[in-house]
């Protein structure tokens, strides 16, 4: 199994700014969890209404492909460069 | 240490070859020498099997001509000058995104059927499975694609 992002690095650099920040995900996850248990009987519950419809089947399929590109997305890379400006984005 | 290993190394020390070029030269010249031994053959083969079973992220780079001019004025493809490109893409979210098909209402399936069928493509996309996609993802392995333009950039996406 995968592990989960634990940082993020973005920089983007150009003439006017040069910015860089480090972003903690390790503290978002617990963060996320205890709001996703908070929330558990709400979004179960609506997703009990709009099953019907169809459209909880889609909303429950939504939150697993979301926590799934989450989970994911470790170790992508992004490095963008030209003459003037230069973006980087980097998760670990 | 072979000559062509030792050759490669002097390459990369001079800034001849990339690090990924020097990489790939030496992973050839690892599976030349394979074929002349044979423990050193299994070897190989058990290397390459690991590495074409789990390919584990697509890469996409664009280097432009070093010796090309610059009139741009900022934007990455801005008066026909190829900006520096480097995207690693992880298999993992890239399977994650395949998810994410399932999302797409039938209605819409039926459009892009429809217009794949005006296109003289007479294919469902209801019939891709989960099974094919995993298939398609684990063939990315063997892809290479090395395009230079006509400016003198180079692109290049691979799997690593």
């Amino acid at each position: 199994m995968n592990r989960p992002p634990m940082l993020m690095h973005v920089k983007v650099q150009n003439k006017e700014r040069n910015f860089g920040i480090w972003l903690p995900l390790f503290l978002l996850i617990p963060l996320a969890l205890v709001i996703l248990i908070i929330l558990s009987p709400l979004i179960l519950i609506a997703i009990l209404i709009l099953w019907p419809s169809g459209w909880g089947r889609w909303a429950w399929l939504s939150l697993q492909a979301a926590f799934a590109s989450f989970w994911a997305i470790r170790g992508l890379k992004v490095d963008v460069e030209n003459n003037n400006e230069c973006v980087y984005i980097s998760v670990i | 240490m072979t000559e062509n290993k030792k050759k490669i190394l002097e390459m990369l020390a001079q800034n001849k070859i990339s690090a990924d070029e020097a990489y790939r030269l030496l992973s050839a010249v690892d599976s030349g020498e394979g074929g002349h031994d044979n423990a050193g053959h299994e070897n190989t083969e058990s290397k390459r099997t690991a590495v074409k079973a789990k390919p584990k992220y697509l890469r996409v780079t664009v280097t432009p001509n070093p010796e090309g001019t610059s009139s741009g004025n900022g934007g990455l493809f801005q008066d026909g000058n190829v900006g520096r490109v480097n995207v690693r893409i992880p298999m993992s979210l890239i399977r994650a995104g395949m998810k994410l098909t399932s999302l797409i209402p039938p209605e819409a399936l039926d459009k892009a059927n429809k217009a794949l069928r005006e296109k003289g493509i007479n294919f469902d996309v209801r019939n891709i499975k989960s099974e094919d996609i995993e298939g398609l993802i684990e063939a990315l392995g063997d892809m290479e694609i090395d395009v230079e333009g006509a400016k003198g950039e180079k692109v290049k996406v691979f799997v690593e």
